[in-house]
């Protein structure tokens, strides 16, 4: 028997595979939340605030309880428990206690026989409300409250809707912008997008006999919403069972334990009945948790080596009417920006203030992607002023591999050169820049991005991931983890991590993820961490087994431990190939006397980082690094833009999968041009405009560009098989590398998203004016 | 999303579909795709006790140069040959209506009468509680121009236009008998009462003159998306020459206002000149000067406003040299 | 409630009766009536796609129908895609080629996608941006759908190519 070349690619590892469940999802098999149907379920349903901003002064519910059909009703007065995501922020409950602020604030919540009673109980609560003056600009939440009532939540910074301030600086950024050869300002306004996942938010909860409260939700972070119904409930945490089913999208929007699926568990307590809730898309959009809106005041400086030598970065963030991740966000816009360039001097304010709106939280690359635009637009506007090539420019200040930044991140590997050079070569980046014909134009731009965060909101000793096996006589592989698959094919990462290190096709692995109760806690799916730490987990469990299962081959065979390998289903002795049995013969002897095999692994960050204050926001073992090229044609006319292209180099470390790496590149682009183009939240005083998918514009298959993904394999030495992000960084660099080739091609620059067709039309024709102008003076002179 | 009650009623004739309107006239809807009506109704937005389905009449059906049954859908209309040969400028206003998912149920009869667009009236009730309710449904108060007593939704159908500029007309029909009603004539009042219908009256479909085949027709559509979105502005230009004369030109808009606009009587005057660049300029101007949206859709008034004259050119310049 | 009546409806070959409303859309009675809840709720109206069925083999959106107006019609769900236990080619290639990450929006691009096939094996890109511009992915950024849509398409008009090659012998 011949045997493979040594080096070559063996395994699951970096093959082309579908998602283990990506069949079941084609068939109608696949179960989301609201799939599932328990017996005797009663239809949850939820009174929502009308006001942007009042205090309740009495609910009456009695007419909704006296209804035929109604099975229980909910209100704030009977449980006013705090929770939220950060333990520093607990600032939501079930439902609005003593008042209500933001239009679709939960006021009350009513569980039925059917919907229709249920729709009709909400109509027979009676809610008396004192209405308050409403804080609906970021600017107004600055200023002192007239009236301490007024304030959107007690704990903020003085007498103030401020919820939080973060000031940090780095070196001497005054020095800087005064000694800088050249430096550029912006103002820019960044409006509010939102997740648009196709599920809409669904929870079932069921309270049974036995005390014990079942919960299955959709959620990104089942442990998350573990540990605040504890809070919510009072039920002990072994007494809860949290089971995220299938979800139909996320992208940060799942990842808030969330006041319906309290309210769920409440009302299930309260009638002893499972409840259902199914939100409808304008109750998505209403909690929507989506992107910070953002007001950045920005400046770069570069010195006369060419070199990146300041950037100060002021952000005002309006928070919306919770918490959430808020504390994070407001770091995240400032330390989340200097990288990818070795930037020398760094100064960050930034403060995000509560409003009488809708709350904001995480999303898709979370408190990054407002300042990398305008970051990346300066760097655009000083290679321009300079006659520099911004590509050059780039190369010249990025980041090298295996350093530590001014703000004490600890960089490892980083292919951001290699990317950027791959992106210019297949876009033929040297003889478009600047030399395509009027209304097309070629922009470039970066980013960088946490692959995890290395320091957990809750602190504890506990690791961030822990993935268990089991094998038994079967030969079949379990995988247990917490982490929650939510269509970004972390089941199929683990399964592949662990088919990898035990040489076993794929067929072998069933992976039972995100059920309390069976699997051990992990930090869930958010800031990018799944695959580098539950991927390390995973990786670790499944070299202990191989480990029996060697030992096994070694007892029966007679030849040492150290040269056997696991691979094709067969345990082989290298130095003597011959010397080889199936993996079934080997599992059969490692189960003898004892049963079956079971393993753990776990992860946890490495310590790293500064001392200072706010040191631990945006530290990660490792960073994706993002490098973009886009082509579009601009109508000059119209204003209207059509992306061509886009050439998307992506460092991921090693692509485990490279279908889901470039489906991760893909969505991101999509995401991004949405904001960039298209998506907002449009306001009328409180009121969300536009809460349904037809008025809130993501972009259709028609204004989907090419996109060539670029995968760059830096190999990051902490990875599992390498590996890292690949799920929020690739959306960074999208919105910026468009909003350069726009002005590439018509010479307008965008200080506004979402950037409407009017807004290019104006630029243009006022490019024009200005053109005409000078074309006078000369005449003139 | 559960629908407010109502009876459904399956009549297998128009005169049937008629007498049961009749009977329940003023808590009653005909609904055929039901695209638009269901979505309204999802919403509370004037639902009626009585709905009477209209698929299950075997008769407005037909599909001609000169006549279109209203329970033609508009994909039927997209995928003609007859039509994309004889009446292009109908295939090119159906494939733009929605998308092609809406298309396949949605019918002409439904895109004549689709209900119209504001920020401020295509809301679930609950949004309009909160707001206090629109003039437009269950309100005294317009929330777009609060002083005013008047509707100002947008009349969002892409087909009205283009027959509009046809010459078409609409064929009713009630327990009263039929009439014909010229498009150009069907559709008045405000964003409320939109055009002439009476109560229980059936629009059976439309017909039009055996020369509209002889104009040459465009219909364009402003959107921030090419699919999904209702009109921003929709133009339908039909063009007839003789030799370098004009002998006929029509412009007609949706989304302009609360009706589709027909500006025959500034193109009148033009018949018989030669289309120049600045007759194309002067006649924009008049009805950029004209249309007088408002601020309740994602594009705003001013460049709405200013893409009628972007597009009519554009139109008209693609219509001469189509011709040649 | 007692406005309920028997409705039959013919869904993936079989004759079906179950109790509805005459508000009740196709979407409910698919899903809460008939128990087939492959058929997804997305944004219940009319934009989303995700719950497109097939009706005499045309795409519609089942939450804008009336169940009540679909008597005597021949509706086909995700359920009724597979022949017997085999994948559809549509099936096969969407999860071969990742065409689907999170699932939801999938049953409704393999319904719409399946109309396009009947009626069109040579697709050209622009076609198949058209067909599937009723339908919402937030996920794959529609890249791989329309290269799921290709491959389909390929197996297809081999398939049939194949067949046409037997008749012949």
């Amino acid at each position: 028997m011949s045997e493979p070349k040594s080096g070559a690619a063996k395994g699951v590892i970096g093959q082309r595979l579908p998602l283990v469940d990506a069949r079941k999802k084609t068939t109608g098999e696949a179960v989301y939340t609201d799939d599932i149907r328990l017996p005797n379920t009663l239809v949850g349903k939820i009174l929502r605030s009308p006001h942007a901003h009042a205090r309740i002064k009495g609910i009456d519910t009695s007419r909704a309880l006296a209804l035929p059909g109604v099975a229980a009703v909910v209100t704030g007065a009977e449980n006013r428990a705090n929770f939220g995501v950060l333990p520093i922020s607990k600032d939501e409950t079930a439902l609005a206690v003593d008042k209500v602020i933001f239009v679709g604030d939960q006021v009350a919540a009513v569980a039925a026989e059917d919907e229709e009673i249920a729709l009709e109980a909400l109509g027979l609560i009676q809610v008396d409300y004192e209405v308050y003056p409403a804080f609906l600009q970021p600017e107004d939440s600055l200023k002192d409250v007239a009236d301490p009532a007024h304030k959107i939540h007690a704990r903020t910074v003085g007498e103030t809707n401020v919820h939080k301030q973060v000031d940090q600086h780095f070196g001497d950024v005054d020095a800087a912008l005064k000694d800088a050869r050249i430096v550029r300002r912006g103002h820019f306004e960044f409006g509010s997008v939102t997740h648009a996942f196709t599920e809409p938010h669904c929870v079932i909860a069921r309270y049974d006999t036995d005390g014990k409260l079942t919960l299955w939700s959709a959620t990104q972070v089942p442990h998350y919403v573990h540990r605040a119904l504890v809070e919510v409930t009072g039920l002990p945490m072994h007494a809860i069972r949290v089971i995220k089913p299938m979800v139909g999208g996320a992208f940060g929007g799942k990842s808030d334990p969330f006041p319906h699926e309290m309210a769920a568990a409440l009302l299930s307590m309260k009638s002893g009945r499972p409840v259902k809730i199914l939100f409808d898309r304008e109750e998505v959009f209403l909690s929507h948790h989506g992107r910070h809106p953002t007001k950045t005041d920005i400046a770069v400086a570069l010195d006369r080596d060419g070199k990146i030598s300041g950037l100060d970065l002021k952000v005002l963030i309006d928070g919306g009417a919770w918490g959430s991740f808020g504390v994070v966000t407001t770091y995240y816009n400032g330390v989340l920006s200097a990288g990818p360039y070795d930037v020398s001097n760094f100064r960050y304010s930034g403060k995000r203030v509560y409003t009488n709106k809708p709350p904001c939280g995480a999303m898709r690359g979370h408190g990054a992607v407002n300042s990398r635009f305008a970051f990346e637009v300066l760097l655009d506007e000083i290679a321009e002023e300079l006659g520099e090539d911004p590509c050059e420019l780039r190369l010249k200040n990025f980041l090298p591999e295996y350093t530590t930044t001014i703000n004490e991140f600890r960089i490892t590997s980083n292919g951001i050169a290699e990317g950027m050079l791959r992106a210019m070569e297949r876009s033929g980046w040297k003889e478009k820049y600047r030399q395509l014909p009027p209304g097309r134009g070629i922009g470039a731009a970066c980013g960088f991005y946490i692959s995890g965060s290395a320091l957990p909101i809750h602190w504890s000793k506990l690791p961030q991931s822990t993935v268990h096996l089991k094998i038994d006589m079967d030969g079949g592989v379990t995988v247990h983890a917490g982490t929650a698959d939510i269509g970004q094919g972390s089941d199929t990462m683990l399964a592949q991590c662990v088919a990898q290190v035990l040489g076993l096709p794929m067929s072998r692995l069933r992976v039972y993820t995100a059920d309390s109760d069976m699997d051990p806690v992990d930090l869930g799916s958010y800031s990018s961490r799944v695959t580098f730490m539950a991927g390390n987990a995973a990786r670790r469990a499944a070299e202990q087994i191989r480990t029996e299962l060697i030992e096994a081959a070694s007892r029966l065979t007679g030849y040492p431990a150290e040269g056997f390998v696991l691979e094709d289903e067969l345990v082989v002795y290298t130095p003597l190939p011959r010397i080889r049995m199936s993996y079934m013969e080997a599992l059969t002897e490692a189960l003898a006397d004892r049963g079956a095999l079971i393993a753990r692994g776990s992860y946890q960050s490495p310590p790293m980082g500064g001392k200072f204050k706010g040191a631990a926001a945006g530290l990660s073992p490792t960073y994706s690094f993002q490098s973009y090229i886009s082509e579009v044609t601009v109508d000059e006319e119209t204003g209207f833009v059509k992306v061509e292209k886009v050439w998307a180099a992506h460092d991921c470390g090693r692509a485990l999968n490279p279908i889901a790496v470039e489906g991760q590149v893909e969505g991101s682009i999509h995401m991004g041009l949405g904001q960039l183009l298209s998506e907002q939240f449009r306001y009328h005083d409180g009121n969300v405009l536009n809460p349904n998918l037809l008025d809130y514009k993501t972009l259709s298959a028609k204004e989907m560009p090419e996109v060539e993904c670029i995968l760059i394999e830096s190999g990051d030495p902490e990875g599992p098989f390498g590996a890292k992000e690949c799920g929020e960084g690739p959306l960074l660099p999208i919105l910026p590398s468009v909003a350069n080739a726009i002005h590439d091609a018509v010479g307008v620059r965008i200080r506004r998203l979402p950037v409407t067709p009017e807004d290019i039309l104006q630029g243009i024709q006022k490019n024009r004016m200005e053109r005409s102008d000078v074309a006078a003076k000369i005449r003139v002179a | 999303m559960l629908l407010p009650r109502f009876e459904l009623h399956r009549p297998s004739s128009v005169d049937e579909a008629l007498t049961i309107a009749a009977r329940h006239a003023g808590d009653c809807d005909f609904i055929a795709g039901g695209t638009d009506l269901l979505q309204n109704y999802k919403n509370r937005l004037n639902p009626r006790g009585h709905v009477v389905s209209l698929l299950g009449i075997d008769a407005l059906q037909e599909l001609s140069p000169t006549r279109i049954g209203a329970l033609t859908t508009l994909a039927r209309i997209e995928e003609s040959e007859t039509m994309r040969r004889e009446l292009p400028i109908l295939v090119e206003a159906a494939s733009k209506v929605a998308s092609p998912l809406v298309r396949q149920t949605a019918t002409l009869g439904g895109n004549l009468l689709v209900e119209t667009r504001c920020y401020y009236f295509n809301q679930s009730e609950f949004w309009r509680r909160s707001k206090g309710y629109c003039l437009k449904a269950e309100g005294d108060v317009c929330l777009v121009v609060p002083q005013k007593e008047t509707c100002y939704a947008a009349f969002s159908g892409d087909m009205a236009p283009a027959l509009m500029a046809l010459g078409a007309s609409a064929r009713l029909k009630s327990l009263d008998g039929e009439r014909i009603v010229k498009l150009t004539e069907f559709y008045e009042g405000d964003g409320i009462k939109r055009y002439v219908l009476r109560p229980g009256e059936l629009v059976q479909g439309v017909e039009l003159p055996p020369s509209a085949t002889s104009l040459r027709g465009a219909y364009r559509k402003l959107r921030l998306r090419d699919t999904f979105d209702y009109p921003e502005l929709g133009l339908a230009v039909t063009l007839g020459m003789e030799g370098e004369k004009i002998r006929e030109l029509h412009v007609c808009a949706a989304a302009m206002e609360t009706v589709p606009l027909c500006f025959d009587d500034l193109t009148g005057s033009l018949h018989g000149q030669p289309l120049s660049d600045s007759l194309i300029q002067l006649l924009g101007e008049r009805i950029v000067k004209r249309v007088k949206p408002v601020k309740n859709t994602a594009l705003s008034p001013n460049y709405r406003r200013k893409m009628v004259m972007v597009y009519l050119r554009r139109m008209l310049e693609q219509l001469a040299t189509a011709g040649n | 409630m007692k406005n309920r009546e028997i409705l039959e409806l013919e869904v993936n070959g079989h004759r079906r009766q179950t109790a509805a409303r005459p508000y009740d859309v196709l979407l409910d009675v698919l899903r809460d009536g008939l128990d087939l809840t492959g058929t997804k709720r997305g944004c219940d109206m009319g934009t989303c796609g995700c719950c497109t069925v097939l009706m005499d083999g045309k795409p519609v959106l089942s939450c804008l129908t009336l169940a009540g107006q679909c008597e005597g019609k021949a509706i086909t769900t995700i359920e009724g895609l597979k022949d017997g236990a085999h994948l559809h080619p549509l099936q096969k290639c969407f999860a071969d080629a990742g065409g689907s990450q999170c699932g939801f929006c999938t049953p409704g691009f393999l319904m719409t996608c399946t109309a396009l096939l009947e009626k069109n094996q040579e697709p050209s890109d622009g076609e198949i941006r058209e067909a599937i511009s009723g339908n919402m992915c937030r996920c794959t950024g529609y890249v791989k759908i329309i290269e799921a849509i290709q491959q389909s398409a390929e197996v297809l008009r081999a398939r049939k190519a194949g067949n046409e090659g037997q008749a012949d012998v």
